[in-house]
């Protein structure tokens, strides 16, 4: 058990030593080494040693990598800020410092997940709620309508509003799986349980479609949607879900692609780029240009030419990382990417309990799904989708939100390795 | 606990299926990308439309280009923070070397080699971060084959005729000149573009490679050795001109002012120009014969390599009639050459049947002299086979000697060569002139052509006699 903790403190310092690196290949190049700069790379490693130690007094067994892991990537995205957006810089810092704080907070609350359960229809409700308030409220800001502005605040809603509805998933799916499987219901093929009982689930489906209507969301619509529809089927084992939602899916987006023309856009952007590489499809195709320049190894920290994709500190980060990283450090991210997805279902495999296997497994899902949308818009592998980039891109929403998902990860895993 | 085993073991069940779908994407995804960044690499970073390698290339001192006994023929200079192009020779080089103008593109070697002239392609490039210590480093200079001595004369020679001059080693396939007239002066680009690139008589057209003509009476050479080796005819076979031959119903080809050449051998055939002869051959060979030969020679595939060529025009050989199969072989009706190719057929000859791969660029090196490329000479082709090959040549002497090309005698050394007067439907004929000297052990092949000149005896052999003079000083 002492083994964790030191494990966890040289993971951590080795990830204070990427920062630091990183600010000061950037900051020399560009020649605008500050020494205020500089103590926040001092500074912030220091916070996530302290955010250990804090923690390691309660948990004693949680995962060891899963928080290296998390400010490893925050440390590459840091570092590429300073290096696309220098005024950003400090912003992201106290982001990532928030997000230290909203892990340590997360991973107490859940200490007895189980409890938590029992707030299921409270947080399927406040998740719903800030969905619904996007989809009416959105402004929007960078290309993303899923701001919500009050004041000086700007947030997300639906950053979080996806951890809510993925703990209410877990928390309905694991009292109500009996139903789900043993279905008595005969739709044709498919053998499906009372409509009374998946009612939660379709009107989810049915949120998820608007969204991708009123929001032009594509992303985030399959986003959702594909984590419930998982979810569902972790929870049932049955595949007839799965058959249902994707034809559901299908002909909404069928549909969607007929009646609105943003969507036909974009799909005809992924499947023929080249047809008009300076006019609607700049942004992919720049995209590209960049992921192929840097090649191997990259360009060089500062050295390659990433300003020329619009948005690249958002959304557009990996391939900013491809250009000046190259493909050294594209697969770094996503071999970091891949390790959180696979301690979270292992996490999930070792517990005893259904609502934390289904919570884990859920939370494990959304990641892996989030990364592949957003990266495989980037790179063409996908229709280019608005999401952001967990952990990595700008912005204080999803640095904060993925710091919970990983907190509730945490506390998950103390649970299932004392027992 | 045990109570809830069962219905637990199905959703670790479904959790660990799900599990390994959530991975297996992110690992698809890892390979895309991996895709994207090493195979997709260059064609990508090279991409006309990226602007990195422009950009790049702006804060570099390109290389230079040279001749291959290093006389500069391109070099960057640097005025006012931002480097400008030079080209010492003006128009001399203009379309072998191109030009590079941040308006008007890059053409020529300029364009060909610009990942080596910029510096782009360089292997520290792929260093990642490191390669960044070595960006004070200029680019590489391109030493091309051509000596710029030889290039001048056969520029002055041409002289304000529109034509080109192709002069190639046969046993290497180096290029030694590469003229085109007209040509125009890249160092001025930016101020006479709209005159250069609207002109009637196309001074941008590469002539030399690009150019497309009909052969007229050069192509018989390669006649001659397909009736030799397809045996229709041998070197004691006699023909029967009388002055014109009347093919089909309708058509009759006729000799340049009916002369009858009366009994002639092969040899002498090719030493008078005979159309009788050759169009009799080409009817004896037929039609699937003559498109094999055209095939053998390579006129129905592109050269890859340095030297940006159009392609030849062959007729569609199955379905020529008799008459237009008779034209074809005195090189008329609907076939179109390069004088690229002619050259090539000449040393073709020249080196014993062999068609070596013509090339312009010697050897790359970078600045502090490393050896980045070297051409090693390369078949490219081998058309004919080295007994016949020397037959022609042996022919091709004596039209030198005592035929139609007797312009391009030079005294001392025996020059082989044919002459061609190719109608065309712009004018006057074009006159060609193919040859190589000296014909005991070829050092140089040529082929020349002057548009709308008249007779290559009269025009085109002279030409030749004075390139190759230069050539073979």
């Amino acid at each position: 058990m002492r083994q964790k903790k030191v494990t966890e403190l040289g993971l951590l310092l080795l990830t204070g030593l990427v920062l630091m690196n990183g600010y000061l290949a950037v900051s020399l190049a560009n020649h605008q080494f500050s020494y205020s700069n500089f103590s926040i790379t001092v500074i912030l490693p220091a916070f996530w040693i302290f955010t250990s130690m804090i923690i390691r007094r309660r948990f004693l067994c949680a995962d060891p990598v899963l928080l290296p892991l998390a400010v490893f990537l925050a440390s590459i995205g840091l570092t590429l800020i300073l290096r696309l957006r220098p005024d950003l810089f400090i912003q992201q810092a106290i982001w990532l410092a928030a997000g230290l704080l909203a892990f340590i907070v997360t991973a107490i609350s859940f200490r007895q997940a189980e409890d938590i359960a029992k707030y299921k229809y409270l947080c399927g409700i406040i998740g719903i709620i800030l969905l619904l308030i996007t989809i009416t409220f959105g402004v929007d800001i960078g290309g993303n309508k899923n701001w919500i502005v009050l004041g000086p605040i700007r947030v997300q809603p639906s950053e979080f509003a996806k951890l809510l509805i993925i703990v209410f998933l877990a928390a309905y799916l694991s009292e109500r799986r009996q139903l789900l499987t043993y279905a008595t219901r005969h739709y044709g093929p498919l053998i499906l349980p009372h409509p009374r009982f998946i009612a939660p689930l379709l009107a989810l489906w049915a949120l998820t479609m608007a969204m991708l209507i009123v929001q032009r969301d594509l992303g985030s619509a399959l986003l959702y949607f594909g984590t419930t529809v998982i979810m569902t089927y972790m929870a049932s084992g049955k595949w007839g879900y799965v058959v249902l939602a994707l034809g559901l899916f299908f002909t909404g987006s069928t549909v969607c692609y007929y009646l609105f023309p943003h969507v036909q856009v974009r799909i005809d952007i992924w499947l023929n780029p080249w047809a008009d590489p300076s006019g609607r499809s700049y942004q992919i195709v720049q995209s590209l240009f960049a992921l192929g320049s840097g090649g191997v190894l990259g360009s060089g920290l500062t050295f390659g030419h990433p300003n020329s994709i619009p948005e690249v500190h958002t959304d557009f980060i990996f391939a900013a990382i491809g250009e000046e990283l190259g493909l050294a450090g594209t697969a770094a991210v996503i071999m970091a990417y891949i390790l959180i997805v696979y301690r979270a279902f292992r996490t999930a495999l070792a517990s005893q309990i259904p609502f934390t296997m289904l919570l884990a497994g859920g939370l494990g899902v959304l990641t892996a799904l989030q990364v592949f949308i957003i990266i495989g818009g980037v790179t063409k592998f996908l229709p280019l989708t608005g999401i952001t980039l967990p952990l990595i891109s700008y912005g204080g929403s999803s640095m904060v939100s993925s710091f919970i998902l990983l907190g509730m990860l945490f506390a998950i895993s103390e649970a299932t390795s004392t027992q | 606990m045990n109570k809830l085993d069962i219905p637990q073991k199905a959703i670790r069940r479904s959790i660990y299926r799900v599990g390994l779908f959530s991975i297996g994407l992110l690992v698809v995804l890892l390979s895309y990308v991996i895709y994207i960044q090493v195979f997709e690499s260059d064609t990508l970073a090279f991409h006309p439309l990226n602007r990195r390698t422009a950009e790049a290339a702006r804060t570099v001192q390109r290389g230079q280009i040279t001749d291959k006994h290093g006389e500069v023929l391109a070099f960057s200079k640097l005025s006012q923070k931002e480097y400008r192009r030079e080209y010492p020779y003006d128009a001399v080089f203009a379309h072998v070397v191109g030009y590079d103008s941040p308006k008007y593109g890059k053409t020529g070697i300029e364009g060909r080699y610009d990942g080596y002239l910029s510096g782009q392609i360089n292997p520290e490039k792929r260093l990642g971060a490191i390669s960044q210590l070595f960006t004070s480093s200029a680019g590489n200079t391109v030493v091309l084959s051509l000596d710029a001595k030889l290039q001048q004369i056969a520029y002055q020679t041409l002289g304000n005729r529109r034509g080109a001059v192709v002069v190639m080693s046969p046993k290497s396939g180096a290029i030694l000149a590469m003229v085109s007239r007209p040509a125009f002066n890249p160092n001025t680009l930016a101020t006479t573009w709209d005159n250069v690139s609207q002109a009637a008589n196309s001074p941008l057209l590469n002539r030399a490679a690009q150019g497309l003509y009909p052969p007229g009476s050069i192509i018989k050479v390669m006649v001659a050795e397909a009736a030799l080796k397809e045996h229709i005819a041998d070197e004691n076979l006699q023909f029967n001109c009388n002055g014109s031959f009347k093919i089909g119903p309708d058509y009759i080809l006729t000799e340049v002012n009916n002369t009858a050449h009366g009994r002639v051998d092969l040899k002498h055939a090719l030493a008078v120009s005979c159309n009788v002869t050759f169009g009799q051959l080409a009817l004896n060979l037929g039609r699937s014969k003559m498109a094999k030969t055209f095939e053998r020679y390579g006129f129905t595939q592109l050269i890859k390599g340095d030297i940006q060529e159009s392609t030849n025009q062959l007729p569609d050989f199955s379905r020529l009639n008799d008459g237009d199969l008779a034209q074809t072989g005195i090189g008329q009706g609907s076939l179109l050459v390069t004088p690229l190719r002619m050259a090539m057929l000449a040393s073709t000859f020249a080196n014993k049947g062999i068609m070596m791969k013509p090339y312009l660029v010697q050897k790359i090196t970078a600045p502090e002299g490393t050896l980045l490329r070297e051409t090693k000479p390369e078949v490219w082709l081998a058309p004919a086979g080295s007994k016949l090959a020397d037959q022609i040549a042996d022919m091709m002497v004596s039209v030198v000697a005592e035929g139609t090309g007797s312009g391009a005698a030079l005294r001392g050394i025996q020059v082989a060569g044919k002459t061609g007067t190719a109608e065309n439907p712009h004018g006057d004929s074009h006159a060609w002139f193919i040859g190589f000297a000296p014909a005991e052990d070829p050092q140089v092949a040529i082929a020349v052509v002057v548009e709308n000149a008249g007779a290559g005896g009269s025009v085109a052999a002279p030409i030749a006699r004075q390139i190759l003079l230069q050539a073979l000083r």
